[in-house]
């Protein structure tokens, strides 16, 4: 049966991220808003908008009101990788308006634009930016089109066009939204915030006509190839559904962890696509545990990833890391900026796992990712955390994550983000002591869906890594950090 | 000021052709000059629409300026106005030079404002948008001038 509805094509942007939060792609014909605070980058997302989109068949007309002066303006954005020149007065076209607005007369603006679009039948069509008209619209003189109107028959104008139009202006407050927001199709909106030492961008897709887009905030990144967002959406991939598949799924592949003994705890191996914290006090052996399960993957030939946060990176771990890293055996995020957002991290992790076709991966350690993300992302880091192994769960991978654990004898805690929950499995160090020596214990305190050992186990780090001994009997109380001798072997319950 | 030696004679040599070319004669003094002011027309219908008439006249200005080190009777022409009033001028100016003044001084002008506008923008974008004014040389009977 054929359909009598209108199908809406969409456009791929080429802005790395913002088709997924546009919910598919920037629909045709439609007439858009970028609005934000000066510096938001507007302009930028303009032009790379722009000149993804602008071919012969599909060109482009960029109109600069005032705003940035069309030099400067041209100037900067050239710096920018997507800016290609040979598509200047090809398949795009700068048409600068100030001469017209600085006269005063809106009707005369609107009248060029009409002119030069009715002329030229753009594909796309910009105008930057209105909120300079704004301003200059205070000696407006009495009976001509002022600003309030001007917007708004231009926004008319722009939606009457086939073409896809984009309005770019700067938009301050929530208090008086203008009216033109009615009027249009799609409203991005842009901002950048500074929180303590940090600066973080973020984008909304306040509003897009005719398809679901993923709600809420997304950060996005400028560099020299643009801006990048990253969707906080790929990680909201209903993670529910995922997660209860995962857990349906009977008999699954087991990893070995590389540890000997270890692998017998998880009752035979840690089950493929499980994520498992490794929590312990620093110097407990949480890295060298990591970094055996990744040694342990490429000798079976299953690539890994590492994502590490620590400033100064331990030396062993370097060492063993680096050579693998540098045989391309294993990928590796390093990061010590400190206004990361966890969908960055998510995101470049995403890339990197498709690219080394990765089944392990390592995240060393929370603590450190904690540190790295933006303060103004913290509040929401457990939330973040649980997006963000749901969709590791989803790529299929298996996740080990390892876990600063302050030493408390008085409590028993896995993690300080109440993480533990998320994770399929968790492995514990402590430190004990015995006979006035500091001894290291190591447990498997869960196994999601599979047996597992309950034995507190004494370990020993040599250079081999890892080493695990016997079950430690003949004590009890050790977790609550008062050890005490049972009275004979064989009489413990 | 010149970005690289080799472009710069490059883009010399072209606007004097163009210019030879509009004017029909390089021996003619008052069609040279009227060969550079409709040059100019041309830069500033190619140009306007993308920087702005101001931003035509600020680097045309500019560039005046720098070519009055060469050629002193050139500055008061900056005085006198911006837009058609400052192309009036101009040509004024031009009136009682010796031919080739007037056709080294055109040139310089019209050098000196490319040069300017690719430090700003870039010899490659400054290629795009001006290279119609001089690179196809074709009389100016030919051309379409507004």
């Amino acid at each position: 049966m054929m359909s009598k509805k209108v199908a809406i094509r969409r456009l791929p942007t080429g802005v790395p991220g913002l088709d997924a939060i546009l919910g598919g792609g920037l629909p045709e014909f439609s007439f858009n808003l970028i609005v934000g605070a000066p510096g938001s980058g507007k302009t930028t997302l303009a032009h790379q908008l722009m000149f993804a989109l602008a071919t012969s068949e599909r060109p482009a007309l960029f109109f600069t009101v005032l705003g940035e002066p069309p030099l400067k303006m041209l100037r900067y954005q050239q710096q920018f990788l997507f800016f290609d020149s040979h598509k200047v007065n090809q398949s795009l076209r700068y048409f600068n308006l100030s001469d017209d607005v600085s006269a005063g007369n809106f009707d005369q603006v609107l009248a060029r634009i009409t002119q030069e679009v009715e002329a030229s039948s753009p594909g796309l069509v910009f105008v930057d930016s209105f909120r300079s008209v704004m301003l200059e619209a205070q000696q407006q003189p009495q009976g001509t089109l002022g600003l309030q109107q001007f917007i708004q028959k231009l926004g008319i104008h722009l939606s009457s066009w086939q073409a896809t139009t984009f309005l770019i202006g700067e938009y301050t407050s929530d208090d008086h939204p203008h009216p033109v927001f009615t009027v249009a199709d799609g409203v991005l909106s842009l901002e950048q915030s500074v929180y303590r030492n940090s600066m973080v961008r973020k984008i909304q897709i306040v509003k897009m006509r005719g398809q679901a887009t993923p709600p809420g905030m997304h950060t996005f990144r400028i560099s020299n190839a643009g801006i990048e967002v990253f969707p906080a959406a790929l990680v909201r991939d209903d993670p529910g559904a995922t997660l209860s598949a995962a857990q349906s799924r009977p008999a699954r592949p087991r990893l070995t962890m590389g540890v000997p003994v270890l692998d017998d705890m998880l009752g035979g191996g840690l089950p493929s696509g499980y994520s498992i914290l490794v929590a312990g006090p620093s110097g407990s052996g949480k890295t060298i545990l990591a970094t055996a399960f990744l040694a342990e993957g490429v000798r079976l030939g299953e690539p890994g990833i590492i994502v590490a946060f620590e400033q100064t990176p331990s030396q062993s771990r370097t060492r063993t890391i680096d050579n693998m890293v540098r045989a391309g055996h294993i990928g590796l995020i390093n990061t010590r900026s400190l206004d990361l957002s966890i969908d960055e991290i998510v995101q470049r992790l995403i890339d990197l796992i498709h690219q080394k076709k990765a089944t392990r991966v390592v995240i060393d350690s929370l603590s450190g990712f904690e540190l790295a993300v933006a303060p103004s992302f913290r509040d929401d880091f457990r939330e973040s955390l649980f997006r963000m192994v749901a969709v590791l769960a989803g790529l299929g991978v298996t996740v080990l994550m390892t876990s600063e654990l302050e030493d408390r004898y008085t409590d028993l805690r896995f993690s300080p983000y109440g993480s533990a929950f998320l994770t399929d499995a968790i492995i514990v160090e402590r430190y004990i002591e015995i006979e006035s020596r500091l001894k290291r214990v190591i447990a498997v305190v869960k196994v999601r869906g599979s047996a597992h050992s309950d034995e507190l186990r004494q370990f020993e780090i040599t250079d081999d890594g890892i080493v695990i001994g016997k079950p430690v009997r003949d004590y009890e109380g050790l977790l609550g950090g008062h050890p005490a001798q049972t009275e004979a072997p064989g009489k413990v319950a | 000021m010149a970005i690289s030696t080799a472009g710069t004679n490059a883009r010399r040599e072209a606007i004097r052709a163009m210019l030879a070319t509009r004017a029909g004669s390089a021996d003619d003094a008052s069609a040279l000059a009227q060969a550079s002011v409709d040059t100019w027309r041309q830069v500033t219908f190619q140009l306007a629409p993308v920087i702005g008439v101001g931003g035509v006249e600020v680097l045309f200005n500019r560039a005046i300026h720098q070519t009055s080190a060469v050629f002193p009777w050139l500055a008061t022409a900056v005085e006198d106005g911006g837009g058609d009033a400052l192309l009036s001028t101009l040509e004024a100016r031009f009136e009682g030079q010796e031919t080739t003044t007037v056709g080294e001084a055109s040139a310089t002008v019209l050098l000196n404002f490319a040069e300017l506008l690719a430090t700003l923008i870039g010899e490659s974008l400054t290629d795009r948008l001006l290279g119609p004014v001089w690179a196809p040389v074709t009389p100016a009977s030919e051309r379409e001038i507004p």
